[in-house]
């Protein structure tokens, strides 16, 4: 390609790489101005830069237990990622691989759930884990979210991709087809695993519906709706409110820039394998 | 020997038993109860117990104005975002189909990062930004004397909420169409370029014919999202100025957690179901045909 | 492999955090007490520090408190109460207890405010002791009041020269001064068409125009709460000033939603009307000289739009833990000096004739409307009413309907919820088949 041809694409990338990341860079640097500063306006860069902020909520452990947010927020989307994985990779092992009467339709109706609106099911599901006696305790998060149907069917699709050669070669050897899944394929979807694993984990971290209906002590919190704290209905303390986004934030930057290979690849396979 | 075959078969499903279980306990369940709920008139924290009333509810929504006004913000809101985010990302994956490999992490990178921004945090920048007197956009746009009221104007309302949905979705929708584009074999476009074929030729003789199953799936999916639009109209707009920006979702979630009506809630939700099902059907249709 | 080390570390997390809750258990059997409120932000850690106290005054009972946004805090209420799961004390905006009165939701308390451990019910201002009555019997106990009044910038006072004698910057107490002191503050510095100060900006409509509407002398129900007369002529003339006050004397900037009390934040607003909690905001702002005052009188009489923090009991509690919960909204009553410091003022008079009340300016000035304040009207249906009441008076502020058609507008939808819910009630007084 031409050399100018190149040169205004990449001006062209360059010019809304900015614009895109420039929000995102505006919330960092906003957590640090004060609150009688963040009012005004007077431009990007803090005119006082203060760490007050971060002060007010880092070091106020008894009315903001931030920490014990972090943790919960931790625990939950670790345990709702593995319990994802596992679930749903047996599932969708089931559906793309095995001879099974009536297949087809069930995995068309899983698929179909994803088009339902959430709002149905808050209800319901809040009176389920009340009878379980599930509510305000982590599990009222963690097992709900294994019923969700998009890592049945993304890997699905991956699975499909995997060459049946080796699958049969296993079987003439005798493999079970539990072996199978466990020598097979899932050494071979690691790329796919990796990918559901870090959405699974994102959307978990970020959910604000479920935590906040069905968790009820402020300790019990996860950092999303403790942030949320920060908002009353007649204002907000912008200040304390865009430090801790940043707190928030901050973790799920470092997941996706240290898993950035694997996330897009994955995405892309899921677009592939149509 | 059948016997053996059968439950052999069978027994596949125990593969399945883990999922299909919460599947069933955490999603089927909940969906009956909201299907048998829309055919009853029941408010909660009311005196009054549910009321077995047929299609009553279905028939009260069609017959609200409020229920298609919001119906009718959520599909201009739906119409204004796929094709804007669509063809963005599409414009995005080409060009960066066409940089260095290096760079190529870099933008596709910096292109995906609001993605995964939780939705509070992005909420709360975006109605900063869009603050008339101190927010980012028109402290700017002071200075060239441009005063845009984004959150407080009918015609500016919902245009907000479009853009800042474009700069949050943008990103996953263009990775997907960038693997997409690789995909495409250099062949063709070499051969192309041997005719003589210039730039936009090739888009539109091969790189598109050849991107459409990934394409079509991305319009769908994306159609799917846009309809079950609410965080960002709850967060930014509370669904004002003028109830123009209440989407359905909203409108939904008020009349079941605000106004208590549990059954007109669970109706519309059905309703909005069904549309969702035959916009997506639609477009699938039309994209399979050609 | 990563399988294992992840089951690993999920064990090692489990345990983690089973310790930092475990801290808490084994120690003394405590009566323990939910109370839930909608307090966040500033509000929420006052009060936190007033609950904090009282578990350590009173090491036998533990009181749990868990806040979380109001939207959410009534859905979650609601929700919880269906699961049989609600809180034993809990916090209801007195504009809302309706609705819970009418679902057998909260206990009366009457029999606790005359026992020995009780509160001299002559201590609280009539019309807010009658705001939870029904029927002879009391619902709740309020905590506190929060009334709008007017926040005005001293500065830019002094700069118009709207000043008494001493120089010290007065606030408007009748019509004509109003509109005088908005003429004066209303400042087109540097000529160039753009109004760089204010002199008045609306805020939240529903207490703003409610106010002036009772002010004007107009109605909002028929007595039987039958009809919706937001449409009457004398809500008409209230809605009619406000519009001119942006579109004929200027003196205002069109509608900006919930934004627009940023202006005055800035210092660019000479006036604005919003309610006392609205005081923590305004500290934050170390660079804007500000004072409060009653609401002048623009209508025909006084009147000052308020709502009340009702503390409430869920029904069914026995002895104990009766007792406890008592124990605990009796002393929230009798420290609410120390909520009043948030933003707030108390509804007990003894508490109010104090001099740690007069000390706090702002809200002692604002406490001197409550002779007549008037609270929203007592509906079940007073979200779908509000809600009304926001969209109507939007749409004259803007000039897409006149204000009389935008009240007709308003009406009209009301009295359509008023059919449904008096159909519901015939429905149900039918004898089952």
């Amino acid at each position: 390609m031409k050399t100018r041809g190149r040169m205004i694409i990449f001006f062209i990338l360059g010019l809304g790489a900015m614009a895109f990341m420039l929000p995102v860079v505006l919330i960092f640097l906003t957590a640090f101005k004060p609150d009688s500063e963040i009012i005004h306006f007077y431009g990007i860069f803090p005119r006082s830069w203060t760490l007050e902020n971060f002060r007010e909520i880092l070091g106020n452990p008894e009315e903001i237990p931030i920490f014990r947010w972090f943790l919960n927020s931790v625990f939950i989307s670790f345990m709702v990622t593995t319990l994802v994985l596992l679930v749903d990779s047996l599932a969708a092992y089931g559906l793309a691989r095995l001879h099974l009467p009536g297949k087809k339709w069930a995995f068309t109706m899983i698929v179909a759930t994803l088009m339902i609106p959430g709002q149905i099911f808050l209800v319901p599901v809040y009176l389920i884990l009340n009878r379980l006696g599930w509510l305000d305790t982590p599990l009222a998060i963690i097992i709900p979210a294994g019923a969700g149907a998009f890592g049945v069917f993304l890997l699905h699709q991956f699975f499909l991709g995997i060459p049946r050669d080796l699958e049969d070669a296993a079987n003439i050897d005798g493999c079970s087809r539990l072996g199978i899944y466990r020598h097979i394929i899932i050494p071979l979807s690691k790329p796919a695993l990796s990918t559901l694993g870090i959405f699974t984990f994102l959307g978990s971290w970020n959910d604000f519906i479920g935590p906040l209906v069905f968790l009820d002590s402020v300790d019990k919190y996860t950092l999303p709706v403790g942030v949320a704290l920060f908002q009353t209905s007649y204002f907000a303390e912008y200040g304390l409110t865009l430090s801790a986004c940043v707190i928030c934030t901050a973790p799920a930057l470092l997941v996706f820039l240290l898993f950035q290979r694997h996330i897009i690849k994955g995405i892309s396979l899921t677009g592939l394998k149509e | 020997m059948n016997k053996k075959n059968a439950l052999y078969r069978y027994s596949g499903y125990l593969f399945l038993l883990p999922y299909l279980a919460l599947f069933g306990a955490f999603l089927i369940a909940p969906l009956c109860y909201g299907l048998g709920l829309s055919f009853f008139d029941w408010e909660m924290i009311s005196p009054f117990p549910p009321k077995f009333i047929n299609l009553g509810n279905y028939e009260e929504a069609l017959k609200s104005p409020y229920f298609w006004r919001a119906l009718w913000a959520t599909i201009r809101f739906v119409i204004m975002i796929v094709p804007s985010v669509v063809s963005g990302a599409l414009l995005i994956a080409v060009l960066i189909n066409n940089v260095s490999p290096k760079r190529e992490s870099f933008f596709r990178a910096a292109y995906f990062f609001p993605t995964i921004i939780s939705i509070s945090v992005a909420g709360i920048l975006w109605r900063w930004f869009y603050n008339t007197e101190f927010g980012l956009f028109n402290s700017y746009l002071e200075h060239v004397g441009i005063r845009i009221h984004w959150l407080s104007e009918v015609k500016w309302a919902m245009k907000s909420i479009v853009l800042m949905t474009l700069w949050w979705t943008l990103g996953g929708a263009m990775v997907v169409l960038l693997a997409g584009l690789k995909q495409i074999p250099d062949q063709y476009y070499e051969a192309a370029a041997i005719d003589g074929a210039g730039a936009f030729h090739r888009f539109f003789h091969i790189t598109l014919p050849l991107l459409r199953p990934v394409l079509l799936f991305v319009i769908v999916m994306s159609i799917i999202a846009s309809f079950q639009v609410f965080g960002q109209t709850f967060m930014i707009t509370r669904g004002g100025p003028e109830l123009s920006t209440r989407v359905l979702v909203q409108y939904i979630y008020e009349t079941a957690f605000s106004n208590y009506r549990m059954g007109y809630g669970a109706a519309m939700s059905w309703l909005l179901f069904l549309v969702i099902a035959v916009f997506s059907l639609v477009q699938f249709r039309m994209m399979k045909e050609r | 492999m990563r399988r294992l080390g992840n089951i690993i570390t999920s064990i090692h997390i489990l345990l983690c955090v089973f310790l930092l809750v475990g801290c808490d258990l084994g120690r003394q059997p405590k009566i323990s007490i939910r109370f839930w409120n909608g307090f966040t932000g500033p509000d929420g850690r006052t009060m936190l520090k007033i609950v904090k106290k009282f578990n350590r005054e009173n090491p036998d009972i533990r009181v749990l408190m868990q806040r979380m946004d109001w939207g959410v805090y009534y859905n979650k209420l609601f929700v919880a109460g269906i699961g049989n799961r609600a809180p034993e004390v809990f916090i209801i905006h007195a504009g809302n207890i309706e609705r819970f009165m009418q679902a057998n939701f909260i206990r009366t308390i009457d029999d606790l405010v005359a026992s020995e451990n009780g509160i001299d019910a002559r201590d609280f201002s009539e019309n807010i002791w009658s705001a939870v009555e029904k029927n002879g019997r009391h619902y709740g106990l309020p905590l506190d009041v929060h009334i709008i009044g007017m926040y005005y910038n001293r500065a830019l006072f002094r700069k118009a020269g709207i000043v008494d004698e001493k120089g010290e910057p007065k606030p408007p107490k009748t019509r004509e001064e109003f509109l005088d002191a908005l003429s004066r503050l209303t400042k087109d510095a540097d000529g160039d068409g753009q109004t760089k100060t204010w002199g008045f900006v609306l805020t939240w409509y529903l207490t703003n125009l409610y106010s002036l509407m009772c002010q004007w002398e107009g109605k909002f129900f028929t007595p039987d709460n039958d009809r919706c007369l937001l449409n009457c002529p004398k809500n008409v003339e209230a809605l009619q000033f406000c519009v001119d006050l942006i579109r004929k004397y200027k003196f205002a900037p069109p509608p900006e939603n919930f934004d627009s009390w940023i202006g005055f934040r800035q210092g660019k607003v000479g006036i604005a009307f919003e309610g006392i909690y609205m005081l923590a905001d305004l500290e934050r702002q170390k660079d804007l000289d500000f004072a409060g005052a009653p609401l002048p009188v623009l209508g025909k009489v006084p009147a000052a739009w308020a709502d009340s923090h009702i503390l409430c009991l869920k029904t069914g509690l026995e002895d104990k833990k009766l007792d406890a919960a008592w124990r605990f909204m009796k002393y929230l009553s009798d420290n609410s000096l120390d909520w009043a410091e948030g933003g707030q003022v108390p509804v007990r008079s003894s508490l109010r004739n104090t001099e740690r009340f007069r000390n706090m300016k702002i809200q002692w000035e604002f406490a001197r409307q409550i002779p007549y304040i008037r609270y929203v009207p007592r509906v079940p249906f007073i979200f779908e009413f509000g809600l009304e009441f926001h969209v109507g008076v939007e749409k004259a502020l803007r000039g897409t309907l006149s204000p009389r058609q935008a009240l007709d507008e308003a009406a009209e939808n009301v009295d359509k919820v008023i059919e449904r819910r008096k159909k519901m009630i015939e429905e149900n007084r039918k004898p089952r088949p």
